[in-house]
């Protein structure tokens, strides 16, 4: 084949742009044995899946709007303020092709009117990734280990000192389940307020931490915040990827004229899905929810009991441990055939996340924990 | 405020649509939306997908089995040789393969060339890429042909690479093979990338013959080909499309495909799967119905005397109403507050394109030739006006 040039600009280009090639998260299987997943793992219901495929065989085949179904949007807008979240109505609310997209949207479109956009040190590389794809002036905001990984709230008041007008920040931390408290997100808030700036709030594992604090919520503060998430998680719309965004109207209308550029509309069925899903998720997260705290209570048993380090975090389906030796702990899980989220990926070696699925998988990792962990 | 993603062209199209909502009896001849629903065997693999794999893993490229299938469905439709494992990814529906396969080979700076008339996302996804547009023109008096000097003459040093789209949207023209191997050949002397849409492949009249830049000898290592189910399936709403091409480019696509929106729903893909595999007879039987529906636009245009390009392909028409005096963004407003017909405006499409309506023939036979005979109601009642 003929040596092309402008293909090897071209990919020379994509390859030195260290935030594009941020890692693509590893494998995520969603079984019970799986322990790198994020939101806890759950079949759709049966009558979730007949509603929807009785909707598709009527005809629901065709382009929706491009923000999404309008009774998703009011279901969703419904749900976000039963959450505390904020002030949010249906025409606040952008669906999208999962949370990745609503994280493309926000960062591209908001850091391109900002000038730039905060990222955590820790934070999920989907993140980076977006701020990579047209490059975006980013500043990395340092984070603390003690703290989960949150943002230090010096950090983010020397940005806004330095002229950052956008940030954006996990609460609770994709990597730990580490989230502001109220005290840190009235602090936050009142610092946006004194500099005009504004924030992307990825709130994606909000439902997991009982009395998560929401910016947001802040007297205000909905006109200079995007929230983003996954729509109802851990009841089984995971592999679907039914994302959310909410934003004041002008926010929201530059966001939605984007996505008709990427992709239209989001997919009709996974928003069938999410509506006939919507009525029945109250009852299944709060079983869920009570069912990971007791898990959760006794992984950090175990975890001490290793005298294993353990990240401080409030949402009930993750553990975030930090390791001496994390290579050896890495074999001797894999010898196991158990797979675990790493921190390394997020931008903290050495720690590694658990996924609260079984206490069956949750016992043997510990098992090849021990093994890994020096006498 | 005003930003790199602000889009007049689409968001005309948008306001029209919306507008078009707000009539009872509207006849929708703009948007690209077959009126035939997804085949049921298509809907069922859905349902069973949902029950079977609803938590299944899928990395950002798409499951194996269909890569697979999509490398069978380019090698048996359009002569593409493509290795499923590394020169394959799955994406949300044609649009993001469209805004993926720009933003994977253009960036600030770079200049694209790109038919006129065309697909006005093209201009949007380009705008977001900070690239620069060259547009090469394509002329109703031959047809709107692509002329392949045309395009080497459009060649700059910021050139990295160069569209074809054809079947062509807006102007249904198709380019023909031999005008294909010229402009690989172009490409290669020049050094470019070639970006394929091939959305309306399946969608040929008149004997015209599609070829694919990257079935051409030297054209795949350089070509990113698209395309996509919603067309071909009736599958609009679902998002389910493709890009192929050489693995090295591929693997920036992936990373692309990864930040923009990260995995395709498995449910999406395992629908995909099953139009893919499974019968096909349903693409034909629509083939057929949008060629006897193109008849029906032809004859009512033919009627008012209305010039048009010759529909080679695709799924509409370009039709000439600079006759009427009017720009085709007020005419196509017009029509639809008098008769509630939406036809979409040329000037969406590209610039010089005020006197053009694209007129889709997606709908049931019955109701087109209810449309038609509205447009031209509404025709009539313009020209009338005009002599007076």
């Amino acid at each position: 084949m003929a040596h092309s040039q402008t293909k090897e600009l071209v990919i020379q280009r994509h390859q030195a742009n260290a935030l594009l090639q941020a890692p693509v998260l590893s494998p995520m299987k969603r079984s019970p044995e799986d322990l790198s997943v994020d939101h806890p793992t759950r079949p759709l219901e049966a009558e979730v899946v007949e509603a929807v495929a009785s909707a598709l065989h009527g005809g629901q085949t065709h382009y929706v709007d491009v923000p999404g179904m309008p009774r998703l949007r009011e279901l969703l807008a419904g749900w976000l303020q039963a959450m505390g979240v904020g002030p949010y109505a249906a025409d606040h609310v952008l669906v999208t092709a999962g949370v990745q997209e609503a994280r493309f949207l926000s960062i591209q479109v908001l850091g391109d009117l900002l000038g730039g956009v905060a990222l955590p040190d820790v934070v999920h590389p989907g993140a980076l990734k977006a701020a990579g794809v047209r490059r975006l002036r980013v500043h990395r905001l340092p984070t603390e280990g003690a703290q989960g990984f949150l943002p230090t709230l010096s950090g983010i008041r020397e940005a806004l000192a330095g002229g950052v007008r956008l940030f954006y920040l996990e609460s609770p931390v994709r990597l730990t389940g580490a989230a502001f408290d109220m005290a840190s997100v009235k602090e936050i808030a009142h610092a946006l307020q004194e500099h005009d700036a504004a924030v992307i709030w990825d709130q994606g594992l909000a439902p997991w931490v009982e009395g998560c604090p929401f910016l947001a919520a802040e007297p205000d503060l909905a006109e200079r915040t995007v929230v983003l998430g996954e729509a109802w998680p851990g009841a089984g719309l995971e592999s679907m990827l039914l994302g959310y965004l909410a934003a004041k109207q002008e926010w929201l209308e530059m966001m939605r004229s984007q996505k008709q550029v990427i992709s239209i509309c989001t997919s009709t069925p996974y928003q069938l899905a999410g509506m006939e899903l919507a009525g029945r998720y109250p009852q299944i997260h709060a079983e869920q929810v009570r069912a990971l705290a007791r898990l959760r209570q006794w992984a950090v048993e175990q975890a001490r009991g290793l005298s294993l380090e353990v990240l401080p975090g409030a949402a009930v389906n993750l553990l975030a441990l930090r390791l001496r030796d994390s290579e050896r702990a890495n074999a001797r899980l894999r010898e196991k055939g158990l797979e675990v989220a790493w921190g390394e990926e997020f931008g903290a070696p050495g720690v590694l996340r658990l996924a609260m699925t079984s206490e069956s998988a949750l016992a043997k990792a510990f098992a090849a924990l021990r093994e890994a962990t020096p006498a | 405020m005003t930003t790199q993603t602000q889009k007049r062209g689409t968001d005309l199209l948008y306001s029209l649509l919306a507008e078009a909502r707000g009539y009872a009896d509207a006849i929708v001849l703009g948007r690209g939306d077959p009126d035939f629903d997804t085949p049921p065997h298509i809907v069922e693999a859905a349902r069973k997908a949902m029950l079977e794999h609803g938590n299944d893993y899928t990395p950002p490229e798409g499951i194996l089995p269909l890569r697979q299938a999509i490398a069978e469905r380019v090698q048996k439709v359009n002569g593409i040789t493509v290795d499923p494992e590394t020169e394959v990814v799955v994406t949300n529906g044609g649009q993001e393969a469209l805004f993926l396969m720009v933003i994977s080979t253009i960036g600030e700076g770079d200049a694209l060339l790109v038919p006129e008339p065309n697909y006005n996302t093209y201009n949007d996804a380009l705008r977001f890429a900070r690239g620069i547009k060259v547009g090469v023109p394509t002329l109703p008096e031959e047809g709107f042909r692509l002329v392949p000097q045309r395009m080497r003459e459009a060649i700059t040093e910021r050139t990295r690479a160069m569209l074809l789209v054809s079947p062509n949207n807006p102007s249904a023209a198709v380019i023909p093979p031999d005008d294909v191997r010229e402009l690989v050949r172009i490409a290669q002397e020049e050094d470019l990338l070639i970006l394929a849409d091939d959305i309306y492949d399946l969608f040929l009249y008149d004997g015209a013959q599609h070829l694919s830049p990257a079935a051409v000898p030297g054209g795949k290592e350089r070509t990113l080909t698209l395309n996509a189910l919603s067309k071909a399936f009736a599958m609009t709403g679902w998002r389910a499309g493709w890009i192929v091409g050489p693995a090295d480019l591929m693997a920036q696509v992936r990373q692309h495909k990864a930040a923009v929106t990260g995995a395709t729903s498995i449910v999406a893909q395992y629908a995909a799967l099953a139009a893919l595999t499974g019968p096909q007879d349903a693409v034909e039987q629509m083939r057929q119905a949008y060629a006897r529906r193109r008849r029906i636009v032809m004859e009512a245009l033919d009627s008012l005397g209305i010039r048009y390009g010759m529909p080679q392909g695709g799924q509409f028409l370009f039709a000439d109403i600079g006759f009427t005096g009017m720009d085709s963004a007020e005419l196509a407003r017009q029509i639809l507050r008098e008769e509630h017909v939406l036809v979409y405006p040329g000037s969406a499409f590209a610039p010089g394109c005020e006197r053009y309506l694209r007129i889709t023939f997606l709908q049931p036979e019955d109701k087109l030739r209810e449309g038609m005979e509205r447009v031209k109601r509404a025709m009539e009642r313009i020209l009338a006006s005009k002599a007076a």
